[in-house]
Parts: C-alpha cells; structure tokens; sequence
C-alpha cells in the first residue's frame, strides 16, 4: 500500500524541524542542491544521526555518482534491488546509456529505466525526508537538482484475523488489522461502489497518523460529513496512538459517562453502519475504527441479529436488553427491598433471604458494596493477567472466595447469586464501554438504594434517564429513535424488524437517500403464494 | 436547524399528559368521591371537560400568536404592565403549585415507604431532582416528557386491570350519584386536577407545527380524562363510595390492595410508589421548568439555567409551610381554586380580548 500521493506529504514541516536547524537554515523551503555530498549532508542534518538510516552510494548505468537513502527496517529490500538498483546499475538495453545528454537523464530514469510504477522526483528536502520517514527510498543522482522518490515502505503486518471482542456465529471472520490501508481495503472490498468515499488528513504533530473519515456519498448526510471533518481538523496533539485518542477529542459531552461514538473491529459492521449514513473514522496504527454519531441501541445491538432468524434474534435481543438493565438495577433493587420494602416479596423467599442474612453483620449495603468492589478488581485482575494464569484466578477467585465469603459470614448466598446475575448481565453487553458506564454506574445507584430504599433507586436512574435524554452524540439525540418519537425507527430497536420491512434509513441521521430497498419488496419476498412444485393439474399449467 | 423549534404534536401530548398525571392522582378518587359519592365516574368527566375549556382557550391562544411566549403575548393583548401582572401571578401560581407537588409527594412517601426519613429530605430530593433537570434546553425537556409518558400511563392501567377482580359494578351505581347537588362544586374541584395542562402554553411557541397544537391537546386531554376515569371508576367499584371517603390516598391503597397474578410480588404499593416517582417527577419538573422559563421570559432573560438552583431554596420554604398534612390539602385546594382564574379564565379573557382588538402573532 503506498502513500506516497496522500494528503499531507507535501504539508510543511511545523517548527520542531526549526529547531533542528541550528545554524538557522530554514529546511521548509530548502530545494536540494546539484552537489550529491551537500544534499546529503542537507537529509543527514533533519533527520539526525540514526543507525537504521542507509546512504548506499553507486553508479546509475555505470557512470554517474548516485546515492540511495533509505530506513532500512521500514523498507522492502527486494524492491530496492530488484526494481531500483538492477535497472539503475545495467540501464536500459535500448538506449544507449553512454552518450546520454545530461538533462534527459532524469526523464530516461524516470520512463525508461525503473521498474516501479510509483515513483517521482521531487526537489523539497522536506518532502524527501517525510518519504524518508514513511519508508520510502531516495535516490540522489550528481548534478540532477531533483532527487527520485521511490515506494518501497514494507511494514511487517499481522494478518487478518477474527475480531477477538466482538464474535459472531454466523457472519464474516474479518477483522480490522493496524495497517489503515489493509483496513480501507477491506471496506471497498465490501464496497465496491463510487458512492464509498474516504478523505484522509494526518493528526498528530509527531505521529503524523493518517486518519481516514469514511462516508457514502449521496446517503449520508452533509451536516455530518462537515461536522466530523471540523472537529478532526481542530485536534493539534503530538500522538495519536489510537482510535480512543480522536474519540475523546470530538465526542460531545466529555464528563458523561456514556459513550458517545461506537467502536469496532468489523469491516462489515462499519459498512452496514455507513449504508445508515454514519461516517466511520479509521486511524492508521489501530485496529478500532470509530463510528458516529452514535446512539444508544446501537450498544446493545449486533451484527448477528440481521443475519439470523428475525423472530428468534429478537429475543435475544430483548434478553441483552434485559441483561444491561439488570447489570444496572439489580444489586440496588436488592439492596432496596431487603432493608426498606421486605414485604414487597413473597413470605417464602423474604424467610430465606433471612435465613441467608442471619449470620451477616453489615447492613445489605455494605454487604453488596463490599462484594461488588470485590468482584470489580477480580474482574479488573482476570483482564490483566496473561491467559495461562487468568482462567485458574477467575475459578479460585470467584468460586472460591465466594464460597469461603458466605461460609465465613462476610455475605448471604443470596447477595452472591445476585452479584454474580449482575456481573454475568454485564458481559451480555456487546459493547465494552457501554457495559462499563452502566457497571460503574450501579454504585451510586447501590449507595442511594441503601440510604433512600426503592424511592431512591427511582431517583438515581431518573437522574440518569435525564442524562441520557440530554446527550447527543453529533447533533443526534441519544436514545433515538425512541426520544423524538419516530415510530418507524422503533421496530429496529428493543427487537429486530423484519429485513424487508426496515425499508427506510434511520430517519434520525436524516440521510440524503432515505430508503435502502425496491418499493415492492414485502410482496416480493411472500414466495409462499406461488405454489410451483404442487402436484399437476390437468387443466393447469403450474406444477411442471 | 432551528433548536428552538422541533417539538412535534406526538411529543407535545407527552409533556401535557405527564405533566398532568402527577401526585394529584393519589388522592383523585377521594376529591371524586367526597362531590358525588357513586357519580365519582361522571363527576370526572364533566371535570375534564371543564378543563378542556381552559386548555381549548390557552391552545388557541398560543396557536394565535405561535412565535411568542405566553409572557410576550399577553404584554401585546392586555398592555404592558397589566400583562406583566398577569405573567407574575401564573410564576407565583406554578411556583407555589410545584413547591407543594414536591410537599405532597413528600409526604405520601415519608408516610409509606420511608417512615424514618425526615420530610424535609425527601422534599429536597424531589425539588433538586427537577433543579438538576431543568437547566436544559426546551427540547431535552421535551424528550424528558415523551420518555416517562409510558412509564406513568402503563403502572396506571396495570393497577386498574389487576384490581377488576376485586370490582364491584354496584358500587359505580347510580352513574349521576346519590347527592346531585355537590356535582357542579364536583367539576371544579375536579379540574383543577388537570391543572397541568397550562404547561402547553409554554410548548406551542416551541412546537415545529403550531398550527397542529389542538390535535395535540385533544389527544393530551382525551388520554388522561380516560386515565383518570378508569382510576376514579375502579377505585370507587373496589371499595365503594363511602369506604372511599375514609382513605387519605384511594388510588395507593387499590395498589396495596391488587397483586400480581402468580405471586411474584407480594404487595404492590412499593413498587407503584417507586414508579410514580417518575408521574410525580415530570409533573414537578413542568411546573418548575415553567417558573424559570416564564422568569426569564419576564425578565427577558436569555437563559434560564441559571435561574434553576436560584429558586431552589424559595420553593423548598415555600414547601416547608404548611404544617401538617391536613393544613396542606386544605392550601392545595385553595391555591388550586385560584389556579382555575389563572388557567381558565384568564386564557379565557386574554383570547376574548386578542381578539376583539384584532391582535395576532406573526405567522411563522
């Protein structure tokens, strides 16, 4: 994959390369000279003195002095020998190479010598030294003022694997890899259509990451595709080392606990997203591409509920749903009815969860809180730990000390099986950071739940209902297509539509072209009328 | 887009429906009741209608002058100061009426749910709750209002389904009641249970469609004017008119008195408190989003958010004086009497006179 043409190569250097000039050159605008030692010396003097940096000299067809710049751990050294060294060593058979005027020496390398396609010359010690840095190679030839530059960037990649956060049964293995251009290219492989766009810009001072926002034209609306490009281009930091990074910069509401841009590692979950009229933000170096403007149901949604069976994954889909809520309520309703409300449950159980609590010594709050905290940094230590070791912690860690904390009278069994119901609800949810908000979130709710009882709950998930009702994620209300009351949107939501009923885009993204399917479709797919393998008639022609 | 004007007619019958089922229902069939004994039912809705008149002359009002707010526009029919006189006494009015929903509420859970809880506390709570909420935009308080609407209208129809099987149709009988005379002292108590239909005074001028703003109100109207009968209807046919009298707050005890089918929960008035907190919430929240809204309407204010914790310690004082629970309801029913002038008559005159002088609002 070459850059070498994208946007931002032949942006100028910002002050840093100042600095590196002592002796107050000014490297910007600097053109390379016709003497090959003081344009090397020039290079050498931006970039530093560097071990991986090579300056292999020659002789281009035998006779005048050149020198090859490259880094050699960012380059392919094949090409360099094959496709620029070889031919520039021998030169072209027909043409005799001896007798060669100088000033059409530059134009024979360049049409009738290289065998790469991308290549150019270029004056700039700039823009030499970013293709440098990018891992392009440079040759410099005695007495030309333009030195070529040539791809050869080769950066050693992982393959293409199955996304490890979000697994699907059914659907594609694909997943996002680092290299931003394998990412594009697993778009358009899915996307081969004109209307997919992507515009590149580089962020970051030092990194100078290429960021690519992808968008459909003609579906996606303009207000958007401007919003996210001006909030991208307002981002001045040194580093962008991920997704998260830009993330954080162009979100809405940045105390919120919410997320308010989705993120992903599947190709096909951002092209379906992008066919909605959402733009997607890859970052070269991560394997998470970002997703807005994003709204609630999307976290608890995934890409295998179109894929399957449109009843069946409803369920499923409501049972996620149930699962968040309940990683969100359940300790604090427990919590509110054992020490306020016992009555509200059945005298049969309210005996047992006596029975249970009888050895306790805290209040039902202390209790849940201290085994919720517990279980957060048992949850927070599987993560860490390296798999060999992290399976046999999760065991020992919750069997048993789960077991040993009810034994020593630490909590009630019953406290333990709500928490483990609370903390399985929460890996229900396909979105990481949207079951961490809710997770984190259930504290304060525990908190008030102990202090308020039920009245309490109420009052802390208004408050965070509130919250929710209030956030946009670009100037797209949270809980659409719920909030502003799109009863078309709805059938998307709490269960999954029909595929050939969800005709229309999200109306709430208000995208260009409206609808994603032929006007005629729901009669199309009822094949049932058509009776084609019944047994003949005589006076009729069906049934072959 | 403009953000000021994106409310649609869906959304504005959300905020007058949960703007008006609020704490009032509580005690609704004992206000029914107490006029008209088994004409309750009937009693209700004449109620209604009464008060779709003031909401009929406030829709109209609002859709006559559909980019001005309600402070602006009886400032162009009635004068300046005359209509500032008027905006003043609607804030007081709300003010007063959100300090004692908050009262109220305060009272219902510190007497059932949370016994050792001092009333103070759950007042606050309740009025930090709406102080938190109401520094955001018009349109954030619109979402808010369509989001709980279910929430408070289905809790209401579960209670009167679950309770049908301890009905009595006798009881509901005769329809016009045994004692006629109380119905027409009946109706206006009984509206000014739907006070908080003043509250679409506020949205019109907000609404994308004004002109669409009386489908909404009859929608608004209908719903809740069912709603309120089915609880007056089933509360009475439960415990019989007379036995209702005796209850401080019916439509919570036919909660304690309805269970689930199945017995997963043993009693249900817990749980009914705990979701009308959210009823109680939206109505609390209108009434203080108003005050704000029409103080910096009055004051030509660009913002109101900043009003919202400002008023906070006034509105709790204000919450704290009745002393007791019998000297509240008798102040409930004397403010809310003299809201009837403020949300029927005055609407009422302000569009009788707009429209003798001929006075009309830019159409949009």
């Amino acid at each position: 994959m070459s850059f070498s043409t994208w946007a931002g190569s032949n942006q100028p250097n910002d002050s840093d390369n100042l600095s590196a000039n002592p002796n107050g050159k000014n490297s910007e605008d600097m053109d390379i000279s016709v003497n090959l030692e003081e344009t090397i010396s020039e290079i050498k003097q931006v970039l530093g003195d560097s071990d991986d940096f090579i300056v292999f000299g020659f002789h281009v067809f035998g006779q005048h002095p050149a020198v090859l710049l490259y880094f050699s751990d960012m380059t392919d050294h094949a090409v360099i020998n094959n496709t620029i060294l070889k031919p520039l060593k021998y030169g072209p058979r027909h043409i005799d190479v001896n007798n060669l005027p100088h000033d059409a020496l530059m134009q024979t390398i360049m049409k009738d010598t290289l065998y790469h396609s991308e290549g150019y010359s270029e004056r700039k010690i700039s823009v030499l030294t970013d293709n440098l840095l990018r891992g392009q190679s440079v040759v410099a030839i005695e007495g030309l003022d333009e030195a070529i530059i040539i791809d050869t960037r080769q950066i050693t990649q992982r393959a293409i694997e199955q996304p490890a956060t979000e697994q699907v049964i059914r659907g594609a293995r694909e997943g996002f890899i680092e290299s931003l251009g394998t990412n594009i290219s697993l778009l358009r492989y899915r996307l081969q259509t004109p209307d997919f766009r992507v515009k590149s810009m580089e962020i970051g001072t030092k990194t100078k990451s290429k960021v690519a926002m992808c968008y459909m034209d003609g579906i996606t609306n303009p207000g958007i595709i401007k919003e996210v490009q001006k909030r991208l281009d307002a981002i001045e930091i040194d580093a962008v080392l991920d997704s998260g990074y830009l993330e954080q910069f162009i979100e809405d509401n940045h105390w919120s606990p919410f997320p308010q841009i989705q993120y992903t590692e599947r190709p096909d979950k951002v092209v379906a997203n992008l066919l909605e009229g959402r733009v997607a933000i890859l970052v070269d170096g991560s394997p998470l591409a970002l997703i807005a403007p994003t709204v609630f149901s999307q976290f608890y949604q995934t890409v295998e509920d179109y894929t399957e069976r449109f009843v069946l994954m409803s369920a499923i889909r409501l049972s996620r749903l149930v699962a968040l809520v309940f990683s969100l309520v359940f300790p604090s309703l427990y919590v509110a009815i054992i020490s306020f409300n016992p009555e509200l449950i059945p005298t049969e159980f309210a005996v047992a969860v006596a029975g249970g609590r009888a050895g306790v010594p805290f209040p039902a709050m202390i209790e849940v809180l201290v085994i919720e905290i517990s279980m957060e940094v048992l949850r927070e230590a599987t993560i860490r730990l390296p798999q060999q070791v992290g399976g046999a912690l999760s065991i020992v860690g919750v069997l048993v000390i789960g077991q040993a904390a009810v034994a020593a009278g630490f909590a009630s069994p019953i406290t333990v099986v709500i928490i483990a119901l609370t903390t399985i609800g929460s890996f229900a949810t396909p979105a990481y950071n949207a079951a961490l908000a809710l997770r984190l979130l259930r504290f304060p709710l525990i908190i008030l739940a102990g202090i308020f009882g039920l009245y309490g709950v109420m009052v802390g998930i208004i408050l965070i209902t509130n919250h929710l009702l209030s956030l946009k994620s670009f100037g797209v209300p949270y809980i659409s297509p719920f909030v502003p009351g799109n009863f078309q949107g709805m059938r998307d939501l709490l269960t999954r539509g029909p595929l050939w009923k969800m005709k229309n885009r999200p109306s709430f993204l208000h995208p260009i072209s409206k609808t994603r399917m032929g006007d005629h479709m729901k009669e199309q797919v009822d094949h049932s009328s058509s009776h084609i393998m019944d047994p003949v008639h005589p006076n009729d022609e069906k049934g072959r | 887009m403009n953000e000021q004007r994106q409310i649609t007619v869906t959304q504005a019958a959300a905020v007058t429906i949960s703007t008006i089922v609020g704490v009032s229902v509580l005690a609704l069939p004992l206000a029914a009741v107490k006029a008209a004994d088994a004409g309750a039912p009937l009693v209700t809705f004449l109620g209604m209608l009464l008060a779709f008149v003031g909401l009929f002359f406030m829709t109209r009002l609002g859709m006559r002058f559909p980019n001005d707010s309600y402070i602006e526009y009886s400032e162009i029919i009635i004068g300046k100061w005359l209509g500032r006189i008027g905006g003043l006494l609607s804030i007081a009015f709300f003010a007063v009426l959100s300090s004692l929903v908050a009262r109220e509420f305060g009272e219902v859970v510190v007497t059932a749910v949370l016994k050792n809880t001092p009333l103070e506390v759950t007042v606050l709570v309740m009025l930090l709750l709406a102080a938190f909420s109401s520094r955001r935009n018009i349109m954030t308080f619109a979402y808010i209002h369509l989001f709980y609407s279910p929430f408070i209208l289905i809790p209401a129809l579960l209670i009167v389904a679950l309770s049908l099987k301890n009905a009595e149709i006798v009881n509901v009988l005769p329809v016009m009641g045994n004692e006629i005379r109380g119905i027409p002292a009946g109706i206006i108590t009984l509206s000014t249970m739907f006070q908080g239909y003043f509250i679409m005074m506020m949205v019109i001028p907000a609404m994308c469609k004004p002109e669409r703003a009386m489908r909404s109100s009859i929608w608004a109207m209908l719903i809740t004017g069912v709603l309120y009968i089915l609880i007056v209807s089933a509360t009475v046919s439960v415990f019989g008119a007379e036995e209702t009298k005796k209850l401080l707050w019916p439509t919570l005890e036919l909660a304690k008195a309805t269970s689930l089918p199945a017995n997963v929960l043993e009693r249900l008035d817990a749980v009914f408190l705990a979701v009308w907190v959210t009823a109680v919430f939206t109505s609390l929240f209108s009434c203080y989003y108003f005050t704000i809204y029409s103080i910096s309407k009055l004051f030509r204010l660009a913002d109101h958010g900043m009003l919202s914790f400002f008023i906070l310690p006034f509105l709790f004082v204000l919450a704290m004086l009745p002393q007791s629970l019998i000297h509240l309801n008798e102040v409930n029913s004397v403010i809310s009497k003299f809201g009837l002038l403020i949300t029927i008559v005055y609407p009422g005159v302000l569009l009788i006179i707009a429209k003798l002088r001929k006075k009309r609002g830019k159409s949009k």
